[in-house]
């Protein structure tokens, strides 16, 4: 007789614990889906249509224009691969993207391998291997450019001038392919301590008695680090790397604090800033970005289909 | 014959430790020089004057610390003056709200998915994840114009108002806050609270009462992420400001910067200004802080 009462007050209960949860998620839900969900469909809304200055106040009333912001956005110069010369945005966010991440992920393994056994000072050094990644990316760009100042009061250029490597001084970040390779190199130098922390986590976790094993039976260095090391780090690096590659592939600060995407870096963001806040072109914008999402969600689909699919079988 | 083998074996294996010693040594020595010589010259250079920026070598180490830079930046009497008082107070007015309000909400919401049972919980977890990777420069174009037709409604302006860009801020720094948040309470056991709620606390009286203070390290590091996040950001700060009175930090720099006649000692003090907080934070709190640099706390 008592239990229904008791189950009924049971579901009261449940039901008053799920109405305080979503009493304490809504300001959440309201900013995350009002600020972010709901502008990323209206994005694509605005893709399709005529927006520009004019009419920016009185956007849902702009004219639809179907596909035409599209087609005008891949048939720009600054969009569309002409030949190795001029890469085009596309092409190069796709091999800034790749490589950038790639060697970010080199790094940052050679650096977690350096910090991973004990010796004097790791504590410090650790600390200070983070500095590139903690430090405002406004203040460090603008010291790798004025590094790399193209007068030969420029550091790099006094330096290789005195070594001898080079007798006149370099335009490095407005020379064709230079400027590419080092907004790559820039983007190792910031982002590795991200691959080091996780690699370094993962590291600390591999059980040593596998090691053991392998001295046991006379492996050295370089076999331990093949057979054991790399197969329980493959994870971690498959996760960093797709991580990385993401939020590489969407970054537009890096690149424009540092070339202003001149000189054959320009990568899809900074296009769309470009389109948007230069020619107040907002649709053509939109539709380079939703470009760049399509191009994105690929990324994710390869990793999920090879990388997890790997991750099952071990 | 007997004694040589093992000698030698002792000089094979110093040398071999030696050698790997010396490897080990340059490469940290690498890894060292081209992380901190940039913010060495950073510093240092902030110090120099004029002229010895405007040299035809670069001069490694300023000859004395001269202010130069720091006076432009500060000193109203300078011929050209930029009042970066007012940009720091414009940072602090962003950056302090958005870190606070982070917290705040994270909290609620963060109590909610690692607490209690409802529907649809792992679906929100996973979409407010999901969103988080959805790019800046997608959303900054939707959002601008969704902001203006607003504030033409409410009759407020999106350019030039801090509290907008706080709360665009906001959309981008809550899900990694309450990602974060939701892993520390799940690791608070259950048992303390359920204790104190037999015991006739209220849901929110145990948050306040029992949860909030085991989590401090947890809102501490929130706090100093969210805080960091919206000190550094670039893109949306550069959109919605306009009026030289409301520039953030990097807006400001940027537009030193970008000033026809260059002036790097100030750019390298006004960014040494700006890092030096930043990174002091973080070297104090670094033992709280790692774990959420692992979470992917900050964004890029």
């Amino acid at each position: 007789m008592n239990q229904p009462r008791f189950l009924s007050r049971w579901n009261a209960l449940q039901a008053r614990e799920a109405r305080l949860a979503w009493l304490l998620l809504f300001p959440t839900a309201l900013i995350v889906f009002g600020l972010i969900l709901f502008p990323a469909v209206f994005s694509i809304w605005i893709s399709f249509h005529d927006v520009g200055l004019r009419n920016l106040n009185d956007v849902f009333h702009a004219p639809s224009v179907g596909w035409e912001n599209y087609i005008r956005a891949i048939q720009d110069f600054a969009f569309k691969y002409q030949g190795p010369r001029n890469l085009g945005a596309a092409v190069t966010s796709i091999i800034y993207s790749f490589s950038a991440t790639a060697l970010t992920v080199l790094v940052g393994l050679g650096a977690a391998l350096l910090l991973n056994r004990p010796f004097t000072g790791r504590g410090i050094t650790r600390a200070i291997f983070l500095f590139p990644y903690v430090a405002p990316i406004v203040s460090v760009a603008f010291v790798w450019r004025w590094l790399l100042d193209p007068r030969p009061s420029g550091v790099v250029n006094d330096l290789l001038m005195r070594a001898g490597v080079i007798d006149m001084p370099l335009g490095y970040l407005s020379t064709r392919g230079l400027a590419l390779l080092l907004v790559i190199i820039f983007e190792a130098w910031r982002y590795f301590p991200f691959a080091m922390l996780m690699i370094l986590a993962r590291l600390q976790a591999i059980d040593n008695t596998l090691y053991e094993a392998a001295e046991v039976d006379g492996a050295n260095t370089w076999q331990k680090f093949l057979s054991i090391t790399l197969p329980e780090l493959r994870y971690v690096l498959g996760a960093i790397f797709l991580l990385r590659l993401m939020w590489t592939f969407n970054k537009f600060d890096d690149i424009f604090l540092l070339t202003g995407g001149g000189f054959g870096t320009k990568v899809l963001p900074v296009l769309t800033y470009e389109f948007s806040f230069q020619l107040f072109d907002f649709g053509r914008g939109a539709a380079t970005a939703m470009m760049l999402l399509v191009i994105l969600c690929v990324f994710m689909l390869i990793y999920v289909r090879v990388v997890m699919r790997n991750v099952d079988e071990q | 014959m007997v004694e040589t083998k093992p000698m030698n074996l002792i000089r094979h294996i110093a040398r071999r430790f030696s050698l790997r010693q010396i490897v080990f040594l340059l490469i940290l020595t690498f890894f060292l020089t081209s992380i901190l010589f940039p913010f060495y010259w950073m510093v240092s250079s902030s110090f120099k004057t004029q002229a010895e920026i405007g040299g035809r070598q670069p001069v490694y180490v300023p000859s004395a610390l001269h202010l130069d830079a720091y006076r432009e930046l500060f000193d109203p009497s300078h011929p050209s003056f930029q009042n970066f008082t007012v940009s720091i107070i414009n940072s602090l007015m962003v950056s302090l709200p958005t870190a606070l309000i982070a917290v705040i909400l994270s909290v609620l919401g963060a109590y909610a998915i690692a607490r209690l049972k409802f529907k649809g919980k792992n679906l929100f977890l996973n979409g407010v994840l999901m969103v988080y990777l959805l790019p800046g420069v997608l959303l900054i174009i939707p959002l601008f114009s969704m902001l203006a037709n607003i504030g033409d409604r409410m009759g407020f302006n999106v350019q030039d108002n801090l509290g907008v860009l706080v709360i665009t801020y906001l959309a981008q720094t809550l899900p990694v806050a309450m990602y974060m948040l939701t892993n520390y309470f799940r690791t608070i056991p259950d048992e303390i609270e359920q204790a104190a709620l037999i015991d006739g606390c209220s849901r929110l009286g145990v948050i306040w009462r029992v949860t909030l203070p085991l989590a401090i390290p947890a809102l501490v590091s929130v706090f100093i992420y969210t805080f960091m996040i919206a000190w550094n950001e670039f893109l949306y700060a550069l959109i919605f400001l306009n009026s030289r009175e409301l520039f953030t930090m990097p807006i400001k720099i940027n537009t030193i910067f970008n000033d026809p006649s260059p002036r790097p000692h100030v750019v390298m003090a006004a960014s040494t200004i700006m890092t030096i907080p930043v990174v002091v934070l973080f070297l104090a709190l670094e033992r709280f802080l790692e774990e959420g640099l692992t979470a992917g706390a900050v964004k890029g």
